[in-house]
C-alpha cells in the first residue's frame, strides 16, 4: 500500500465524476485493483461526495421574480412627448425672435411703424378679419394708402406681423365686404391679434416644457428613491 | 415555451419571459447562495442582486449552460457578500451560550416529511456538513458546492466560478478531500452504511 500524493486524490475525484481521459481511466483502475489505498481513498471521496448530494434542497422563502420598477424599466411614454421636447427650444427662439423684433423694429424701422400700425387696424375692422387668413389680405391692401397720413400712429411694429402681410401685399385682393374705414383717427385702437399670439404662443410652449421638465424630475426621483 | 424562446425574449426587453427563467431556476440559485453564505436572508438578498444583475447584463449572454451562466451571478453576488462580511465582521450566525457555544437550531433544518428522530439527525448530519462547508476556503467552497450539491458537470462548474477545468478539477478534490477530514470528527452522525465502510477501511 502506498501513500497516496495530492495528485493520485485528484485523479480518483475526477474518476469518480468521469471527467479522466481512456487511457488515464485504464491506468487508474488498474491502480485501484492492486493497491488497496486507491480503493480507499475512492470509496472515501464517493461517500463524502453522497453525503453532499442528499443535501436537502430549501424551498425559497419568496419568489424573486422582478417587477418592472426594480428592472428599471419605465412605463411607456406617450407618443407626444418626444415632440413636446422640443417645446423648450421652440418656446426660447419665439422669445427671442419675438423679443428681437420688436427692439430691431423700434430702432431700425421706426418709419414703417404706420405701416403695421394700420394694418391691425384693418384686421380689427373687418367683421371676419381676426379668424380667417383671407381677410387678412384685404386690409392689407389699404394700408398702403395710410402709410403716409397714419406717420404717427401708435403701437409697435413686429416683423411678424410685417411678414405675415408681405404677402398679401405683393398679390392684391380686394374685398369690399372687409374694406377697413378710411380714417382711425377718433376710435380707440383694435388689440393686434398677431401681436398677442406670438408671444402668447411662446408662454404656452414654455409652461410646456416647464411641466415636461417638472414630469422628467419626478420620475427621476422616484426611480433614485428605488435605488 | 422553450429556455432559448425565453432567453431571446428576455433579452429583447420582455420582464415577462424573464420572470419565467427567475421561476425555473429560483430553487438552485438560492440553495447554492444558501449553502454558500450559510445564511437564508443574506441568500435571498443575493438572489435577489444576481437575478437583477442577470436581467441588466442578460445580452453578455451568448449560448452554453444559461444554469451555469445564472449561477456565476449568484456566486459573484456571494463572493462580494463574503467580502463585506470580511471587512465588518457581524455577530455569529448562530446563537451562542453564555460560554460561547453555538446553539444549534433544528428548527431551522426542520423536514415535516421525516419523524423527530430521523429529523433531528438528519437535521444535525446537515448542520454537520454545512460547518465543514464553511471551514473551507471561499473558492473551493463554491466548487463543491456547485459540484455537489447542485450537481453540475466540469464544465458548467468551470463557467459559474470562471476558472479553467483544470482549476476546478483540482479544488474540488482539495474540497472534498478537506470535508472528508472534517467530516470524520462527526463520525457518530452519519448515516450507519458510510459508518460501517468506514469502520472497515480503517
Amino acid at each position: 500500500m502506498k501513500s497516496l500524493t495530492f495528485r493520485d486524490m485528484e485523479r480518483l475525484s475526477a474518476y469518480l465524476d468521469g471527467q479522466l481521459s481512456p487511457s488515464e481511466k485504464t491506468h487508474l483502475e488498474k491502480s485501484i485493483q492492486s493497491d488497496q489505498a486507491f480503493a480507499i481513498a475512492l470509496e472515501e471521496i464517493r461517500q463524502t461526495r453522497t453525503l453532499l448530494r442528499r443535501m436537502p434542497k430549501r424551498r425559497v422563502p419568496r419568489n424573486f421574480t422582478l417587477t418592472p420598477r426594480m428592472a428599471g424599466i419605465r412605463p411607456p411614454v406617450p407618443r407626444a412627448v418626444p415632440v413636446l421636447s422640443w417645446a423648450s427650444a421652440m418656446a426660447m427662439l419665439l422669445f427671442i425672435f419675438t423679443l428681437g423684433a420688436n427692439l430691431f423694429g423700434k430702432l431700425s424701422f421706426g418709419a414703417s411703424a404706420p405701416m403695421m400700425a394700420a394694418a391691425p387696424s384693418g384686421i380689427g375692422g373687418g367683421p371676419m378679419a381676426a379668424t380667417q387668413a383671407p381677410a387678412l389680405a384685404a386690409p392689407a391692401t389699404a394700408a398702403p394708402a395710410q402709410l403716409r397720413s397714419d406717420q404717427t400712429a401708435q403701437g409697435t411694429p413686429t416683423p411678424e406681423v410685417f411678414t405675415m402681410l408681405a404677402p398679401a401685399v405683393a398679390t392684391p385682393v380686394t374685398n369690399p365686404v372687409t374694406q377697413p374705414p378710411a380714417t382711425l383717427k377718433g376710435q380707440p385702437r383694435p388689440l393686434n391679434p398677431w401681436l398677442i399670439f406670438w408671444p402668447g404662443l411662446a408662454i404656452f410652449l414654455s409652461s410646456l416644457a416647464l411641466l415636461i421638465w417638472g414630469l422628467n424630475q419626478f420620475a427621476f426621483r422616484r426611480k433614485n428613491r428605488r435605488r | 415555451m422553450d429556455e432559448t424562446a425565453l432567453i431571446q425574449e428576455a433579452q429583447h426587453g420582455s420582464l415577462d419571459a424573464f420572470n419565467s427563467l427567475v421561476l425555473a431556476y429560483q430553487d438552485t440559485l438560492y440553495n447554492t447562495a444558501l449553502r454558500i453564505l450559510n445564511d437564508e436572508d443574506l441568500a435571498a438578498d443575493a438572489v435577489q442582486e444576481a437575478f437583477l444583475s442577470a436581467f441588466r447584463a442578460l445580452n453578455s449572454y451568448r449560448g452554453g449552460s444559461f444554469r451555469a451562466w445564472l449561477l456565476r451571478t449568484v456566486t459573484n453576488a456571494c463572493y462580494d457578500e463574503l467580502r463585506r462580511r470580511k471587512r465588518r465582521p457581524t455577530t455569529p450566525l448562530e446563537p451562542e451560550t453564555a460560554d460561547g457555544d453555538e446553539i444549534e437550531s433544528p428548527g431551522w433544518l426542520t423536514d415535516p416529511n421525516a419523524s423527530p428522530e430521523e429529523s433531528l439527525d438528519q437535521a444535525e448530519l446537515e448542520h454537520a456538513i454545512q460547518h465543514c462547508l464553511e471551514n473551507l476556503p471561499t473558492d473551493f467552497r463554491a466548487v463543491v458546492v456547485l459540484a455537489d450539491i447542485q450537481g453540475l458537470d466540469y464544465t458548467e462548474v468551470s463557467v459559474a466560478v470562471k476558472k479553467p477545468l483544470g482549476t476546478v478539477k483540482s479544488r474540488l478534490a482539495r474540497a472534498r478531500l478537506r470535508l472528508r477530514e472534517c467530516l470524520q470528527g462527526f463520525r457518530e452522525l452519519l448515516p450507519a452504511a458510510f459508518r460501517l465502510e468506514e469502520e472497515s477501511s480503517v
